[in-house]
């Protein structure tokens, strides 16, 4: 029997417009009766059942134990399960033993390290900010705080409905519930999930967009983000809601909170951090204070031109078109503000403004003709101010622009006044309450002259070119300081701003051209068109409420979806993140439904919203402990045939390990997985878990993506999982595998075994948790035993490779030596740096190769390529030192010896020069430096420096730098032998990949 | 067709999911096959097609007639001048050192009086198409060059212009037209990747984001080469092995086949997951020795060497063609790191540099891939993310100018020899048949047989396009 793709698919009907399922309430379905009642182990099986039958298709027989504990422990921590474990689920014969793997699992700390990177994916998270301009530091000091609190709340099952709240508004509500200290902020890192997105060069809209973006797909799969230039073209999200949601993050400001938490030791060197950390902050707090005042006088004396340039908003650039603005160019940031409160004042009638506002109604060819007759009407108003009404009695304007003029003639005199008063005497207010009222415009605390409280991120548009660059260059000494290892751990909140206003819409997007104002309130498409508007501060606690909330129809079913999605490689909604119209409906609504109303409820274990109740109830039903390889001849084809991509879920979906999982499988098989749990960013090359790895936005290591890794920039509901030959390359040729190849045959366990074919059934036990059969011992057998290909010419090492450091540190001029030498910390085979990223996250740029290298960040990091004398004597040095770039200021290059002081210096921009002495005086022990520096700047500083040593008169002794040019002292990086080679192929091997 | 390209494989759910994860290891249906269904394969290669299973970069044609089946990019990255190039403008002359007539537009910094141009122009060619004496020898395959002089983009600052010419969005994370390209046509060999970025020195700014694959799947995003590096395996990562000698692999993979193979007899249904990943290592181990002869410039014969000059632009350049003959879809060369065209200063004597750095490789290339019969269906775009001011910045530089500037088709159904569009008489903005950035790439994808308003990817609720909501194809650069 074959049926139709589209018949089974479309059993639940398309909703269009108003009528999508997902906005209807969470029903409780009944569980559906099925006739093949021996399957079923829970209700969630009745419902695939009920399909099952309804299309004619029968589930499939159970999987075998041995494949059930490998689905279920990589499922939960994304490693595989230990031969001994394997062991004992095959003996356990109760009933209950299935039960007792999965309980075991979920206590596991592993298991947060596995579901909360599902999150990370979701929360776009990020090391790094993205592209920034150099003055700025690049890594956010605070994302892997988050990235633990997600960790954290996985693993100790913080209900869904609290992780939400706490992370869009956790400064709003009281401490974690789950910490036993008053003064425990650490719940502030959950904020993390609002402050991780790209910094878009500082451009305010885009901030806000992303945050907008990450929240509403995350939590509701809606695509509030298309409704920013226009009515979403499907779903009913009118522009609107997206400018209601824009004035809920429009009025926070961000803020770096350290984290004080019981679980967090300080670090001797506390102190020591602290007052360089004081120290940096008094520098940017005077610079910052003095750039305020003197921005606001500057303001302040400007009122007319200001006004005047209200008249052209719409014309104005937004911060996107950046000009390099000096000291007295309008600011179009400060133009926007006095719109903005021009706009308030004329909601009412204000008694300074009302006649702006009564005149800038009028179209401008009528102006003329009508004004006398509204200034004369306005003026007649009681309510007006007198100063203002005399102004306007006393002029004729012919046109808006005059207007301006007259208002900034009147503010102008008042600024004078208070200056004179000022100088008589301390004073608090002009005398006059009329000119008082007109001082207050300009001086009160929300003034459109004012620069509104926050950090300077938050605020870097309001000052000139030259204040910009020095703020940013302030403020990232001091995120980089707090880098240091003795800082405290940082969260990076929202703070709701002291004043809020609501957003106005941007006419197609455009932040110049702004339509109705719109009430900071939720969506219309989950709580209808009377929903009240927020009232607390910016909403944003109303908001994270809404979302959190039971009666919303999206949150449970969305992240229902999400944990079914992990479970069973696809969701029963195919598009996590989209729930809209255009999405495929459900392939098992009411299941959908179901499981919601269970999610919501109070489990048996526990509380409601518990992730973990969920997994636990889905885990150990039938249709998730399906065989995903049918045994039935024939069946199988019928089935495919009926159901190509097996919605209806008659058998278990075969899953590859995604990036993480295969490098901590890695790992794991050698024994040299790092469980240590949280902390700063790891190295790719180290043997900690993955979601600890460094995760750099602007220079996303190429592994990562050859392995469909989540992009960085984006929220990103499912992964790729694609087949490309730089995945094969990876496991044949790089380091990481072929080491692991190594660590594997060489661990103790393996190697303690003699005998080739126990050796062999030893290693099968350690990667696939099974024993070989007799054929593939034989294989294996045969491979190693095979004599050796005829040209073992291992890499030719000259004698003298050991006598070479390669490191960093600085020339001191007055000493003639380098100090501060360390060695570079990693080599790729190539090259010495600080790690497998280059740039390294601390020691950016320097290298060393063979035949040169590239200079260091500053001069505290010149590159040094160091010789050490074997013995005494003299040695002549020959070589070339070559920059060749016109770009930058090219390098400074250095030859020192620690007997002699510096021998010679060279300063190069595309330039070359020869570097040759003869002779050199040395006593063994005695080093000389080949010094590279960045000269004064960072741009373009890659060298050549091919150089010779050789022992002059009796003796002898040649080394050439770039034929002894090698890496870690020790074989490590040596060629494989037979058991290491085949231990390589072992986990090349689809078995080792793939989850049945 | 009638139907936007997603319209048509929207109609089955199956296909929807498939292509919103491009259907990679995904159960039994193939991407190819896809395709196929969806009417953009032709009969013939669909049987071809469906052999190379799950693989997202399999070559598929165009859906449409393509004047070209490969790009290459010479990004002159940091602004190049036209009016000092190839949009001449004698009345600067005239109202040298004196504000312009009407005024300047607003740029990212101080701009004064106008600055003439400090080189000559020439007629070249049939055409008579004038070029300065900055690009002598590019002029003289003139005749082959669409000019197009009236581009414009949106604003006057790199990173988002960069964006813009790359991505078709000047601040989101979108994929780059390198990226949309592989995705459409997949790429020729599999041995080696298909779309590659190579910059000398390093990155440019904007780093990565410039060859990005946006939301994309990452196979098709740039391969970042730096032609400087010495050596292959820092050109292409994990290219070669320096610890196991090329038999001994061989014979890994020999017994890595043999254990794969017993794996899916032990399975009771035929899985093309797992066979996909088979064929990616005989894939890859092939990849070894053709990327590493693919990069080898130095076998090609002096003459040709010659042609392209000995320095690191020319190197780039040859090996570009050496990378186009070898079927990689897209290749963008751009002038090295940071963005060394930006002469806010001294524009003579940096221009100078610069275009001597520039001209001789990029008029190699144009005359080698036509010497080859290449250049009839390899579509050749030559330019920056915008052009410079014809008024003065501090005395001796041009500031940026996204109101006008020049860029240069050549190729695969380009009308040679031809000038579309002019700015107004000093060169400060385009006011002549105007070309967005948004057309310009609607043009190149219409010359690769794409259709830019129904070639779409479903993202995050909506049909993404690489020119959004607008672009038109310039029929008027079209031969």
């Amino acid at each position: 029997m074959v049926l139709s793709t589209v018949l089974i698919c479309c059993a639940a009907s398309r909703a269009v417009g108003g009528d999508l399922w997902a906005l209807k309430p969470v029903q409780d379905p009944p569980v559906p009766d099925v006739s093949l009642q021996a399957w079923p182990r829970t209700p969630i099986d009745r419902f695939i059942l009920a399909r099952l039958e309804a299309a004619g298709l029968e589930p499939s027989p159970e999987a075998d134990k041995r494949t059930l504990i490998r689905r279920a422990t990589y499922d939960l921590l994304g490693l595989p399960p230990t031969q001994e474990q394997v062991r004992a689920f095959e003996d356990d014969a109760s009933p209950t033993g299935f039960e007792k793997v999965v309980d075991r699992l979920l206590a596991s700390p592993q298991y947060g390290e596995r579901w909360g990177r599902y999150w990370l994916d979701l929360a776009r998270y990020s090391d790094t900010k993205g592209y920034v301009y150099d003055r700025e530091a690049t890594r956010f000091v605070h994302a892997h705080t988050y990235r633990d609190w997600v960790i954290r709340a996985f693993n100790q099952d913080l209900p869904y409905d609290q992780f939400l709240l706490r992370q869009i508004a956790a400064d709003k509500l009281p401490a974690d519930a789950c910490a036993n200290d008053a003064d425990d902020n650490s719940d502030l890192a959950a904020m993390g999930f609002l402050t991780v997105g790209r910094r878009f060069l500082g451009v305010t809209y885009d901030i806000i967009d992303d945050r907008i973006d990450a929240v509403v797909r995350t939590t509701q799969a809606l695509t509030v983000a298309c409704a920013r230039c226009h009515d979403h073209k499907f779903d009913p999200i009118p522009t609107e809601d997206y400018y209601s949601l824009y004035g809920v993050f429009a009025g926070t400001s961000e803020r770096l909170m350290p984290i004080h938490s019981p679980l967090a030791s300080r670090s001797p060197r506390f102190a020591e951090y602290e007052k360089g950390l004081k120290e940096r902050e008094a520098k940017l707090d005077a610079f910052f204070n003095s750039a305020k005042a003197d921005l606001c006088a500057r303001l302040r004396a400007r009122t007319s031109d200001y006004l005047q340039a209200v008249l052209r908003a719409d014309k104005l650039h937004t911060e996107i078109f950046y000009t390099i603005v000096a000291k007295d160019d309008l600011n179009p940031v400060i133009v926007r503000q006095w719109q903005a409160y021009l706009f308030q004042a004329g909601k009412r009638f204000d008694p300074i403004f009302a006649p702006w506002t009564a005149l800038a109604a009028v179209p401008a060819d009528q102006f003329a003709s009508r004004a006398p007759q509204l200034i004369h009407e306005v003026t007649a108003d009681a309510r007006l101010n007198p100063v203002v009404a005399k102004a306007f009695a006393d002029a004729a304007p012919t046109s808006m622009s005059d207007v301006a003029k007259i208002y900034g003639k009147l503010f102008a005199e008042v600024d004078q006044a208070w200056a004179t008063a000022l100088k008589a005497a301390a004073t608090q207010s002009l005398p006059d309450p009329n000119q008082e009222a007109l001082r207050q415009v300009l001086y009160a605390a929300d003034a459109p002259t004012s620069i509104p409280p926050g950090s300077v991120s938050d605020m870097e548009w309001f000052f000139d070119e030259e204040t910009r660059v020095k703020l940013q260059q302030l403020q990232a000494e001091i995120e980089k300081w707090d880098l240091d290892p003795a800082a405290p751990e940082f969260a990076l909140i929202l703070q709701d701003r002291a004043v809020q206003s609501n957003a106005r819409v941007f006419k197609r997007g455009n932040p110049a051209d702004r339509g109705a104002e719109v009430p900071r309130r939720y969506l219309r498409a989950v709580l209808g068109e009377d929903r009240k508007p927020f009232t607390s501060g910016s909403g944003r606690l109303e908001l994270a409420r809404a979302i959190a909330d039971r009666n919303n129809p999206l949150t449970a079913r969305v992240m229902v979806n999400r944990i079914w999605l992990h479970h069973f490689g696809a969701g029963i909604v195919r598009t996590p993140s989209d729930f809209g119209t255009r999405a495929d409906p459900p392939s098992h609504p009411e299941l959908l439904d179901w499981l919601a109303m269970r999610f919501m409820e109070p489990a048996a274990s526990g509380h409601a919203w518990s992730v973990k109740a969920l997994h636990r109830m889905i885990m150990l039903s039938a249709v998730y402990r399906q065989s995903s390889d049918d045994d039935a001849p024939g069946r199988d084809a019928a089935r495919t045939a009926a159901d190509p991509e097996n919605r209806l879920l008659f058998r278990f979906n075969r899953q590859r390990l995604d990036f993480e999982s295969m490098r901590d499988s890695l790992l794991a098989a050698t024994d040299e997985l790092d469980l240590t749990l949280g902390g700063a960013p790891s190295d790719l090359a180290s043997t900690r878990r993955s979601v600890y790895a460094l995760v750099d936005r602007r220079f996303l290591p190429g592994v990562l993506r050859a392995f469909d890794f989540a992009n960085p920039d984006l929220h990103i509901p499912q992964r790729s999982s694609t087949t490309v030959p730089q995945q094969a390359l990876f496991f044949l040729n790089s380091a990481f595998v072929m080491d692991r190849a190594r660590a594997l045959a060489h661990r103790p366990d393996v190697q303690r075994i003699t005998p080739p074919r126990d050796r062999i059934d030893k290693l099968y036990r350690l990667i696939y948790q099974r024993p070989p059969t007799s054929h593939q011992v034989d294989e294996a057998v045969q491979f190693i035993e095979a004599p050796p290909a005829p040209t073992p010419a291992a890499p030719t090492r000259t004698t003298g490779a050991g006598d070479w450091q390669y490191g960093y540190g600085a020339y001191d001029a007055v000493a003639q030596r380098v100090t501060g030498f360390k060695k570079l910390p990693y080599f790729t085979g190539d090259a010495w740096q600080g790690g497998s990223n280059w740039p390294d996250a601390k020691l950016g740029w320097a290298r060393l190769t063979a035949e040169g290298g590239h200079a260091g960040n500053d001069l505290q990091h010149a590159v040094v390529r160091r010789w050490a004398a074997p013995r005494d004597g003299a040695i002549a040095i020959s070589g070339r030192v070559v920059h060749e770039y016109e770009a930058g200021d090219g390098i400074r290059a250095l030859l020192v010896c620690n007997r002699g002081g510096l021998l010679a210096s060279w300063t190069l921009h595309n330039q070359s020069a020869d570097a040759n002495f003869s002779p050199v005086p040395v006593k063994q022990g005695d080093t000389v430096d080949f010094v590279v520096d960045f000269r004064n700047n960072l741009n373009n500083d890659m060298f050549t420096w091919a150089t010779q040593i050789k022992f002059v008169g009796a003796g002898g002794g040649e080394w050439d730098a770039r034929k002894d040019f090698s890496g870690a002292p020790t074989d490590a990086s040596g060629p494989l032998d037979p058991w290491e080679l085949y231990v390589q192929v072992l986990l090349c091997s689809n078995e080792f990949h793939f989850i049945d | 067709m009638s139907e936007p390209f997603r319209e048509q494989m929207l109609r089955s759910p199956s296909r929807r999911e498939l292509l919103s994860r491009c259907g990679m290891g995904l159960g039994s249906m193939a991407f190819a096959t896809l395709l196929g269904d969806a009417g953009l394969l032709t009969a013939a290669a669909r049987g071809a097609e469906t052999a190379s299973m799950v693989n997202p970069l399999a070559a598929r044609p165009a859906p449409f007639r393509p004047r070209a089946k490969r790009v290459v990019h010479f990004f002159l990255n940091g602004g190049p001048s036209h009016v000092d190039t190839f949009d001449p403008k004698p009345a600067l002359q005239k109202f040298a050192g004196q504000p312009l007539p009407g005024g300047s537009l607003r740029t990212e910094r101080k701009t004064g009086g106008a600055l003439p141009s400090p080189f000559k122009f020439k007629k070249y060619g049939q055409s008579g198409i004038e070029v300065s004496d900055l690009f002598p020898r590019l002029a003289q395959c003139i005749d082959d060059v669409a000019v197009i002089r009236s581009m414009k983009a949106e604003v006057p600052n790199h990173e988002p212009s960069l964006m813009l010419m790359n991505c078709g969005d000047q601040q989101m994370a979108r994929p780059s037209v390198g990226a949309w390209v592989t995705y459409g046509l997949g790429t020729e060999n599999q041995n080696l990747p298909g779309f590659i970025a190579m910059s000398p020195g390093g990155y440019p700014i904007k780093e990565a984001e410039n060859w990005q694959s946006g939301f994309l799947p990452g196979v098709y995003q740039g391969t970042f080469v730096d032609p400087q590096q010495p050596t292959l395996d820092k050109l292409i990562e994990n290219i070669r092995n320096p610890r196991i000698p090329r038999e001994r692999q061989h014979a890994q993979l020999d017994l890595l086949h043999a254990l794969n193979v017993e794996h899916q007899q032990s399975k009771r249904r035929a899985d093309p997951q797992l066979e996909a990943r088979v064929q990616s290592f005989e894939l890859a181990y092939r990849m070894q020795s053709e990327a590493a002869e693919a990069f080898d410039f130095a076998s090609e014969p002096q003459n040709i060497r010659q042609l392209y000059g000995d320095s690191v632009h020319g190197r780039q350049a040859l090996i570009a063609r050496r990378l186009l003959e070898r079927g990689v879809r897209y290749v963008q060369l751009w002038h090295g790191a940071s963005q060394p065209w930006d002469s806010h200063d001294n524009i003579g004597p940096n221009h100078s540099r610069l275009a001597r750095e520039a001209d001789q490789p990029i008029a190699a290339l144009l005359t080698d891939l036509k010497q080859r019969g290449m250049l009839e269906d390899t579509l050749v775009l030559i330019g920056g993310e915008f052009g410079r001011t014809p008024v003065v910045e501090g005395g001796t530089g041009r500031d940026h100018n996204p109101y006008g500037f020049t860029v240069l088709l050549a190729g695969g159904g380009v009308r040679g020899g031809s000038v579309y569009g002019a700015t107004d008489d000093f060169g400060f903005q385009a006011v002549e048949k105007p070309v967005h950035v948004h057309d310009l790439h609607a043009t190149m994808l219409y010359l690769l047989g794409f259709d830019h308003e129904r070639f779409t990817y479903r993202y995050a609720g909506r049909d993404f396009r690489l020119t959004d909501v607008y672009g038109k194809v310039i029929h008027g650069v079209i031969a």
